[in-house]
């Protein structure tokens, strides 16, 4: 595949105060619960109080970040929209199942059951900017994003589209993570993000979040040059995997001098965050899951801080490395163009 | 009558989170859906759910519920015909 | 010059039955597989009608080789022995000969079996085996399953576009290969009934009591069904190198979107038509190419009006044969893409066009009518499988008989 892939703009809305579009990182303090929650924007200013009326949270996050992300990249009807979800709207799907029970099956509400489908955002952010280009959702967990960055610079390869809006939302609820924590998503102590990486224990915390990127094929301040993805690898698949990855790019483990590192504090699968590490040995390494909690695309986050540190720190070659629980692993290189 | 229309304006500004709508805000007469309060498909359904939870009015056939749900007039008529027979 | 993609092998479970030739037998023999559900408990089983596979999900678990595996839900099943059948038709012995993508597609993974048990998980109280298996509940544990099974890892993905996800799975993978990521691509989808989406098309008041009668003008609704269905798609190249015996060419794709309403259809099926429009352009075809079109026929109202104007628009006075085998199989939303693919390559291969069963009256608003005898020895070279789905989502697939 040989198109460039420019990030033109990019938004998100996260635990932190990222959708201003500033990016202070900023540790939380968790009360209670292993969980944190987006700060959430005024959505008023992005969706006609008509629609807003009926739109469940994850909703409102999802299409308020694409919204913003259009925006900020001085566009208005993207070439393609594709999106990135584990989990959809999980506050339809919950409700939609307890009205089941509730109501015995009978004049149930139509609208969780409508916004429970994992393409809902897709379908309101083309129809909120009247976009009927390529339209496309992938729901697997730590690749679902994944695929939306690899449909995008297909997209862009393929000279299909010359703008792509890709991006990801994934929200918590107390159900879902009551749900998780009984198998050990979670960390099972109260474990404050300021401490999350020292922790020897399985588990992470839990976290939300929904980022947009406007990639293209016009240049701009950065390129994503490349993404490769492993599912299910050994740890000596990984390294092999990064020193190719690496190669296919001309670049060797010395010349990138940031890593941003989706290191979550689960020892269970910390080997492969060291061994990354010790392969890009002489770069600034961020980890941003204490920022915004772990979630199937938490990765997207990623991206977005990546970017940000590299808007404000020189550096020219950037691998993102993310996992999700061991299972779906992605890089991603960024440089800065020059 | 009345008092039967001004409790189905409290219920569909409920029903369909009308924030910002008041009962008197909504003419008897008013279409519900297009102009009027801009209601759509959907908020029918929703509508139609309405029916069957407060007053075990079931609408079977999306084409009736059409006609039912023009006004707030004419689904309390409906509510009324249905209650009296 | 892009890579041209060849169907190589093929693999189905449907109501109608538990493989392609089964399949075929039932389509050629006019034997609809609806009728009312044995496995799902809920109140509508003796109202609503469905498209259910014969099979109990124990049955289905000891036919895919995984007897007695309850982290195997009915879903995962269902795509494992479809795709068991996929490979091997493809004469695959081992998946993990050459890098490969998996590309699935799903509306509600493993809820046909978490649905049972998701109150007692939510239940402190509750302890068991079924907390093993609580990721069942997403899209992507029946993808990884299956894939885990047969070994096919370098890509693995779930695509989720409601009723149109397994027809953009196929797109997927195929552009996958054109770009020269994989050489081969399996793609498709699965779908089990599920309380959850029989009640949640009931509650849009599209779900017909009767039989579902596509593209006419009593129709009132749809049926459920489910199945899976893959495809193997592989370059010509490696068909080449390895001789691979070539079933089909996806020659063409289009995927738009309406932006119209967030269930509905425009009346004029403005992304209907492009979708075809454009997949047709791609595949270098005419409309006079166009022998059948396997059509989304859901018999809803909205879409039945909406893909016909399309075809009208699109085909003008010379709208070819066309038909919906939901009457055959149900509504088996993330399958019926990869489900009609695969009759569409039968079209090609069998020369046959299927009837659209329960078909009597014209609709007023259009002026064609559905195809409702199966025609056999009918010249079929080119065909199209419409799929459209909530959110707008439309996608059109050209299938091409292979020429060498």
């Amino acid at each position: 595949m040989k198109a460039k892939c420019y990030i033109k703009g990019y938004a998100a809305i996260s635990p932190q105060e990222s959708f201003s579009g500033g990016f202070a990182p900023h540790l939380l303090t968790l009360e209670g619960k292993n969980m944190m929650h987006v700060k959430e924007p005024d959505y008023s200013g992005f969706i006609p109080p008509n629609s807003l009326r009926r739109m469940s949270r994850v909703l409102k996050m999802g299409l308020t970040a694409a919204l913003q992300c259009l925006r900020n990249s001085n566009a208005k009807i993207p070439g393609a929209i594709i999106t990135g979800t584990g989990r959809g709207s999980l506050q339809d799907t919950e409700k939609f199942l307890h009205n089941i029970r509730e109501y015995s099956e009978t004049a149930l509400n139509p609208t969780p059951f409508i916004q429970s489908t994992y393409n809902s955002v897709n379908g309101l952010i083309a129809l909120q900017q009247q976009c009927t280009e390529y339209n496309n959702t992938f729901v697997h967990r730590g690749f679902s994003f994944e695929h939306a960055v690899l449909d995008s610079m297909m997209q862009l390869a393929e000279g299909n589209a010359t703008e792509v809006l890709a991006g990801a939302f994934d929200e918590i609820t107390d159900e879902h993570f009551y749900i998780k924590s009984r198998i050990g998503y979670w960390k099972k102590e109260l474990t404050q993000p300021a401490e999350l990486l020292e922790s020897a224990t399985g588990g992470s915390i839990a976290g939300e979040g929904a980022a947009f990127f406007l990639f293209t094929s016009q240049p701009s301040d950065i390129c994503l040059e490349g993404i490769k993805m492993l599912y299910k690898p050994s740890e000596e698949e990984v390294q092999q995997a990064l020193q190719n990855f690496l190669s296919s790019h001309d670049l060797a483990g010395e010349e990138i001098d940031l890593l941003v590192s989706g290191r979550n504090g689960d020892a269970r699968y910390a080997q492969f965050y060291d061994n990354v590490e010790r392969q890009i040995p002489d770069a600034k390494v961020f980890y941003f899951k204490p920022y915004c909690g772990e979630y199937d695309t938490a990765g997207a986050f990623g991206l977005w801080a990546a970017i940000k540190e590299m808007e404000q720190w020189p550096a020219n070659n950037a691998v993102i490395y993310n996992n999700f629980y061991g299972e779906q692993h992605t890089f991603m290189l960024l440089r800065k163009v020059v | 009558m009345e008092a039967l229309k001004l409790k189905l304006k409290q219920q569909i500004i409920e029903a369909l989170n009308l924030q910002d709508t008041k009962p008197e805000d909504i003419d008897d007469n008013a279409p519900l859906f297009g102009e009027g309060l801009g209601l759509d498909s959907i908020d029918s359904l929703e509508l139609m759910v309405l029916l069957e939870r407060n007053y075990q009015i079931k609408v079977e056939d999306p084409r009736e519920g059409r006609k039912i749900l023009q006004s707030v007039q004419t689904m309390a008529e409906f509510i009324k015909s249905k209650q009296v027979a | 010059m892009a890579e041209r993609v060849f169907i190589t092998g093929i693999g189905m479970i449907s109501a109608i039955g538990n493989n392609v030739e089964e399949n075929f037998r039932s389509l050629r023999a006019q034997q609809s597989g609806l009728g009312f559900t044995r496995y799902i408990d809920t109140i509508h089983k003796n109202i609503l009608p469905v498209g259910e596979v014969k099979l109990s999900t124990d049955e289905l678990g000891a036919l895919a080789g995984k007897p007695g595996s309850p982290e195997f839900t009915r879903t995962t099943l269902l795509g494992l022995l479809a795709i068991q059948e996929a490979l091997q038709s493809a004469g695959i012995a081992d998946p993990r000969e050459m890098p490969a993508a998996f590309i699935n597609a799903s509306t509600v993974g493993g809820m046909c079996d978490t649905e049972k048990v998701y109150f007692d998980i939510l239940d402190p109280q509750q302890e068991g085996t079924f907390l093993q298996y609580i990721d069942t509940l997403d899209c992507a544990d029946c993808t990884q399953r299956i894939a885990d099974e047969t070994g096919l890892r370098e890509y693995v993905t779930t695509i989720s576009t409601a009723c149109s996800s397994s027809a953009n799975a196929l797109m997927y993978g195929a552009r996958l290969i054109q770009q020269g990521l994989v050489q081969r691509a399996v793609c498709g989808g699965t779908e089990a009934l599920t309380r959850f989406t029989i009640n949640g098309f009931n509650s849009l008041k599209n779900t017909d009591k009767q039989f579902c009668r596509p593209f006419d003008q009593q129709r009132n609704g749809l049926n459920l069904g489910e199945g899976a269905a893959y495809l193997v798609l592989e370059s010509e190249s490696l068909v080449n190198s390895r001789k691979a015996r070539v079933m089909a060419e996806l020659t063409g794709w289009c995927n738009t979107n309406e932006a119209f309403h967030p269930t509905a259809p425009s009346p004029e099926g403005d992304g209907a038509f492009e979708a075809m429009r454009k997949a047709l352009a791609m595949s270098g075809k005419t409309t006079a190419d166009v022998q059948y079109v396997n059509v989304h026929g859901t018999a809803t109202l909205n879409n039945d009006a909406s893909e016909g104007k399309a075809l009208e628009r699109l085909f003008g006075a010379k709208v070819p044969k066309f038909s919906s085998t939901k009457p055959f199989t149900g509504h088996t939303l993330a399958a019926a893409g990869a489900i009609e693919a695969i009759y569409s390559v039968l079209a090609i291969n069998r020369q046959m066009i299927f009837p659209n069963l329960n078909f009597s009256e014209k609709m007023e608003e259009l002026g064609i009518t559905p195809e409702t005898k199966l025609l056999e020895e009918y010249p079929v070279r080119n065909v199209i499988s419409n799929s459209f789905g909530f959110g707008g989502n439309n996608a059109s697939l050209v299938f091409s008989r292979y020429e060498g």
